[in-house]
């Protein structure tokens, strides 16, 4: 990866990524927030593409773009009040500190461990590839990953599901203010 | 693959870059005249399902009716509430149109009419079109309006349900196409290509095979475009207009483009893969003035059972259409996919897929016939019990406090 | 200089970083989980580089991890989000610092 392109590509992405997530650091309202990650999404899965890993990209636009950040939006919107508030809390100089701390001692690392040979072309026909492993080498993992999302799927519903007696409770309360209302305009 | 270079037809070899920007400026070119007449068309469409004539004024037969909406549009004010979160606001048009002019990429229009042919087109498709939905929040939440906020509320719930099932049942397609493509020890790789889901259409187009598929599709295209029965993110006498009741001029155009759009490119996927796009029945040998026209003919006739929907049903109540995807439509889809897996693992005859596929559909409208007469019989007989008029007679009543 | 292996390590560490500091220290529940998924992101991104530029036995084994863990971030969002809308129905609020009634 030696190219004009290359070079172009991979340096706007990652300042479109790690600013993106800066933004996430300093944004105190939490719908740009909310934007800010959605635009760190794309720039990795943009860097995905670049990695030739287009399988991996798509899922992340698919999964992460297309769920899990409308599912987010769609939580900040039902959660109207406290949803404007994204400031921090006491944590954040040992936060801070922590932050360049993991970052020096990541990079430091990275740069410095032999990574042994370099493969230069990118492996074709990923999405083969991936699909393969995940029913041969893969299989149990694959079935356990299922059963997880099962779960989670019902454990959720089940946490955010109200109880019928609260429903009920809350709907005659309604009516009883709707009648009250009626009654004192007539 | 076969792949289409805009600069070959004048004989010239040119850089990535004029051809990349050919191709940009064509399917710009194409977005606005197809807002355009789709617009002009179901105005005429609508206007005659309800015995009127529609717009005749401007140009022959009203033609240029969209046109001049669009001048007045693009010379309005841009009006910005004070309250509302200006870059949020001021994006939301963006974010809401990109992405639909992205998934023009991977479209097969012709055999070679594509702009670039993606080996994971499909998925491709579905993630870029998810993206849209968040423009649709941002520009309900920037709004700071009440109605704006609910409507985006409703695109959303609205699209993550019906994008599932719609997904699902496009796996069912791509099954039969994976099988096909490994029957002689081939790989599967590429099933996910809508150019070569096309392909695999030349005798039988898809929505023989998979019927119900293609009824899901198409009803989950619907609540993913927000058209009636499924409108209730912009339904006027419900929330005003939805998450763009705020915008105007030239950034609520964006919205409507992005909307007429993605409504073609929607129907264009669902032509591809269920009705054989450029492919049936003529095959690849007839040339490509031949494959576009049916492309186009395809088209035309799904949008217009869309037009004509809009004008006949009436709109749904926002759970009903929630409990419609989730309770009836996803256990179709997944029973599809597992009655699809099975038979082609066991190897049965994909006759036998057609005939399970068949029989689901007509259970699902069995279902749904019977749910609404008994709904309406219900309707009916708490009508008579409780007749609106007489309590506005018991206002004097002391005992009714009503 | 040529874009390698280094260069993908370096922004993955960088966004993991950013990722921390926001899950420790935003107030927002919600905020945090975003914080978890950049964290996450991070993690993915430098498992996709390794799959394209080292060498394996398995080829692209790091990128079917990668799809776990994608599922598994979908599932822990959804828990997550419920949790947050269930703390948000019975407080009247996602700010984590006033959620502490298990608080020693």
């Amino acid at each position: 990866m030696d190219g004009v392109g290359h070079h172009l590509a991979f340096w706007s992405l990652a300042v479109i990524t790690v600013g993106a997530a800066l933004g996430i650091l300093v944004s105190r309202n939490l719908i740009h927030a909310m934007v800010m990650l959605i635009l760190s999404f794309i720039g990795v899965a943009g860097l995905y593409l670049l990695l030739s890993a287009e399988f991996i990209a798509v899922v992340q636009i698919l999964v992460y773009v297309g769920a899990i950040s409308v599912l987010m939006l769609f939580a900040i919107l039902l959660t109207p009040r406290a949803a404007r508030d994204n400031a921090e809390t006491a944590m954040r100089y040992p936060g801070l500190i922590l932050m360049g701390l993991v970052i020096a001692a990541t990079v430091f690392v990275a740069l410095e461990t032999d990574w042994g040979a370099v493969r230069e072309e990118p492996v074709a026909e990923s999405a083969r590839i991936i699909g393969q492993s995940l029913i041969n080498e893969f299989v149990l993992p694959f079935e356990i990953a299922a059963v997880l999302l099962t779960a989670a799927l019902v454990g959720a519903v089940a946490l955010a599901r109200r109880d019928d007696e609260d429903i009920d409770a809350h709907e005659q309360s309604l009516t009883l203010e709707g009648r009250e209302d009626s009654g004192g305009s007539s | 693959m076969p792949e289409i270079v805009l600069s070959e037809f004048a004989g010239l070899s040119l850089p990535d870059w004029i051809d990349a920007l050919i191709r940009i400026v064509f399917i710009v070119a194409l977005m606005t005249v197809n807002a355009l007449a789709l617009i002009y068309l179901e105005r005429k469409i609508l206007a005659r399902f309800q015995q009127r004539v529609g717009p005749t004024r401007t140009g022959p037969f009203g033609m240029l009716q969209s046109a001049a909406d669009a001048l007045k549009l693009l010379t309005k004010e841009d009006v910005r509430p004070t309250s509302a979160d200006r870059w949020v606001f001021e994006l939301a048009p963006y974010f809401a149109f990109v992405p639909v002019f992205l998934v023009f990429i991977p479209i097969p229009w012709t055999e070679t009419w594509i702009v670039r042919d993606l080996e994971l087109g499909f998925l491709y498709v579905f993630g870029v079109l998810g993206l849209n939905l968040v423009g649709v929040v941002m520009a309900g939440w920037g709004s700071d309006n009440k109605y704006a906020l609910l409507g985006a509320v409703r695109a959303a719930a609205q699209a993550i349900s019906y994008e599932l099932p719609m997904l699902l049942v496009s796996v069912g397609v791509i099954l039969i196409v994976a099988a096909r493509l490994t029957v002689d020890g081939g790989s599967a790789f590429g099933a996910v290509n809508l150019n070569v889901i096309a392909l695999e259409q030349t005798t039988t187009p898809f929505i023989l095979l998979q019927p119900l598929g293609f009824a899901i599709f198409m009803i989950g295209a619907l609540a993913e475009l927000h058209r009636p029965p499924f409108d209730m993110p912009i339904a006027e006498s419900e929330v005003v207009g939805g998450y763009f009741v705020e915008y105007s001029g030239i950034r609520w155009s964006f919205f409507f483009l992005a909307e007429y759009t993605a409504l073609l490119l929607l129907v264009v996927i669902g032509s591809t893969v269920f009705l054989g796009g450029w492919n049936f029945p003529f095959g690849e040998d007839v040339g490509l003035g031949l494959q576009v026209l049916l492309t186009i003919a395809k088209t035309s006739a799904v949008i217009f059972i869309l037009f004509w929907s809009r004008a006949v049903l009436p709109r749904l109540r926002i759970d009903q259409l929630m409990a419609f995807s989730w309770k009836v439509l996803l256990p179709f889809s997944i029973v599809q996919v597992l009655a699809n897996a099975i038979i082609l693992a066991y190897g049965g005859g994909e006759w036998i897929i057609g005939i399970t596929s068949l029989a689901l559909l007509l259970l699902l409208i069995g279902l749904v016939y019977g749910r609404a007469r008994t709904l309406s019989r219900g309707a009916g007989r708490s009508l008579n019990k409780q007749p609106a008029r007489p309590r506005l007679i018991t206002a004097h009543d002391p005992a009714g406090g009503d | 200089m040529t874009i390698g292996l280094e260069h993908f390590l370096v922004l993955g560490a960088l966004l993991f970083g950013v990722g921390l500091y926001v899950a420790l220290a935003k107030r927002n529940a919600i905020g945090v989980l975003m914080g978890v998924e950049l964290m996450l992101n991070a993690v993915n991104l430098t498992l996709v580089a390794f799959g394209r530029f080292v060498e394996s036995e398995v080829a692209l084994s790091t990128s079917v991890f990668v799809v776990f863990i994608i599922a598994v971030a979908a599932a822990e969002i959804a828990v997550g989000l419920a949790l947050a809308m269930v703390v948000y129905r019975n407080r009247d609020t996602i700010n984590v610092d006033r959620v502490n009634l298990l608080k020693w």
